[in-house]
């Protein structure tokens, strides 16, 4: 059965668009239509472009004229609202008087456009993309549960239709969680593989930028356009950038799968546990070889990534506690923003000294191994309102627990996806998370592909 | 001279006392996790974070 055109994958809708046989306005006009109807609930967008139509009749009258300038020509991205934007306001998530941002575009924003993409709105983020959830934003498959975060808005548009791709920015998982919990598919490329140069800073050595799409070929599709270097971010590395579409259709035989047994497969709720490991084995069955070894170091890793991350937070915000702004911040992020004082800077330093060996100790596990495969998340999506949750006959909270699987990968800035593997009992989203080598992303992608391709997961719909 | 008060002084926290401890009450589990990380003999260790002069010359043609 043919899905409707808000439901249809970049990689689905290209072609069409290439071939006239689509008109952009069209697709366009389905996004903005979607938004009115279900975005009341949702709550995704913070800000819709009052120009999404005069940018698809602009794709549209291109594409006419036979330029055709890619897979994004014509296609409606949804913006995550720490992403500068010259023609939609950016407020980062803050109502906090005195904090504004100016009326450019970021480098993923220049990048989209010269693409062709239609920037369809600003989708919203927790505050200053802080934490693990994005209020008011409801999950689509269940709207008494959270989409997690802070790219909450970027992931319940995409997953219920209201956009056919978005940003998002991840510093602790907040591309991946959102994805993994709401059927979509989410990647963090290599530290310093995308620009961040717009992006609201949180954390300079562990912001991500990046995108969230309904396939892993829509990944390749975003990456193909988003990476490259660019001197206005510090971080970005002159890497080459290759055809990411060229990862997609190879087989996983004779690569070999590592699968990191304390850590991520301590502590996770029963189907989500059952899902990855099913995961596991239906691509051992396809010929890749599975890899156990255990990395106790993790077990330091939340200190590290809490030292850095609330120090660099509070930097950053430094003006604003001075100013004494803090008390405008929503009542989380101003907790979190507050005690970021309480980090010595030799404790900054020895989280920074950590992730030297804990990137050593990886580089090590990939002489042996291709990727890392685990879950996204230990939980699906929580109640809204909800601090604690069963992990494993546990009550843990929600901070410790959610992003468990997900922050070592921003500590390590290596390359980790999120690809849909099922559904609880409950039919809440589970995420497989794909790790893999510095600026490796087209293994990342072949191995989330190639599982994708067997387990179409991504062709279920919210019911809303 | 009175003595230097440990938040306000040395770690610049300008905060009610009611909310300094509402915050020390949020920071304990954040603490408990730096705490595990301080028993690291990690002397050799070099930080991640290279310093890097050559930065600014990089980006002279950036925005």
């Amino acid at each position: 059965m043919t899905q409707p055109l808000w439901a249809q994958p970049i990689e689905a809708l290209a072609p069409r668009l290439r071939s006239c046989k689509l008109s952009p306005v069209a697709l366009t006009q389905a996004c903005l239509e979607r938004i009115e109807q279900v975005d009341g609930r949702l709550q995704s967008f913070i800000h819709v472009s009052s120009s999404a139509l005069d940018q698809a009749h602009k794709a549209e009258r291109e594409i006419k004229a036979g330029r055709w300038r890619g897979p994004l020509h014509g296609i409606p991205v949804g913006v995550k609202d720490n992403y500068l934007t010259r023609d939609m306001p950016t407020t980062a998530g803050t109502v906090a008087p005195g904090i504004t941002f100016p009326m450019r575009d970021s480098a993923a924003a220049v990048r989209l456009r010269n693409a062709g993409a239609v920037l369809i709105g600003k989708t919203r983020t927790h505050e200053f993309a802080w934490g693990n959830v994005t209020p008011p934003v409801r999950n689509p498959w269940d709207l008494t549960r959270v989409p997690s975060g802070s790219s909450g808005g970027s992931a319940a548009a995409l997953a219920a239709g209201l956009c056919t791709a978005a940003l998002g920015s991840d510093t602790g998982g907040s591309i991946r969680m959102p994805a993994s919990v709401t059927n979509t598919v989410g990647l963090k490329a290599t530290f310093g593989r995308v620009s961040r140069d717009g992006v609201v800073p949180h954390s300079w050595s562990l912001d991500h930028a990046g995108p969230l799409t309904r396939t892993v070929a829509d990944a390749a599709h975003m990456l193909s356009v988003l990476a490259g270097y660019d001197p206005a971010d510090p971080a970005c590395q002159a890497q080459p950038v290759p055809d990411y579409t060229k990862a997609l259709r190879k087989q996983v035989k004779g690569l070999r799968l590592g699968v990191c047994r304390n850590h991520f497969f301590e502590r996770n709720q029963q189907d989500v546990e059952r899902a990855v490991e099913r995961a596991i084995d239906d691509l051992a069955a396809r010929g890749a070889t599975v890899h156990e070894f255990r990395l106790p170091l993790l077990e330091y890793g939340l200190g590290a990534i809490f030292a850095i991350e609330l120090a660099s937070s509070t930097a950053y915000h430094d003006v604003s506690l001075r100013a004494g702004r803090t008390p405008h911040f929503q009542p989380d992020v101003r907790s979190l923003v507050e005690i970021g004082r309480f980090v010595t800077a030799p404790d900054y330093l020895k989280a920074e000294q950590y992730r030297t060996v804990l990137m050593e100790a990886l580089r090590k596990v990939f002489d042996t191994v291709d990727v890392v495969l685990g879950p996204t998340t230990p939980i699906t999506a929580w109640k809204v309102g909800e601090w604690t949750v069963d992990v494993g006959g546990k009550q843990e909270s929600v901070l410790a627990a959610s992003w468990r699987f997900t922050y070592p990968y921003n500590l390590t800035g290596l390359p980790a996806i999120s690809v849909p593997c099922g559904f609880d009992r409950n039919r809440l989203p589970i995420g497989l998370q794909i790790a893999g080598r510095p600026f490796d992303e087209l293994t990342v992608l072949r191995v989330a592909h190639a599982y994708e391709r067997e387990h179409p997961w991504k062709d279920e719909l919210p019911n809303l | 001279m009175s003595d230097p008060d440990p938040y306000r002084d040395v770690l610049g926290v300008v905060l009610t006392p009611e909310r300094l401890q509402e915050n020390l009450t949020s920071f304990d589990d954040i603490r408990r996790e730096i705490e595990k990380l301080r028993q690291l003999d990690l002397t050799d260790v070099h930080p991640a974070i290279l310093f890097d002069p050559t930065g600014p010359y990089r980006r002279e043609g950036g925005k």
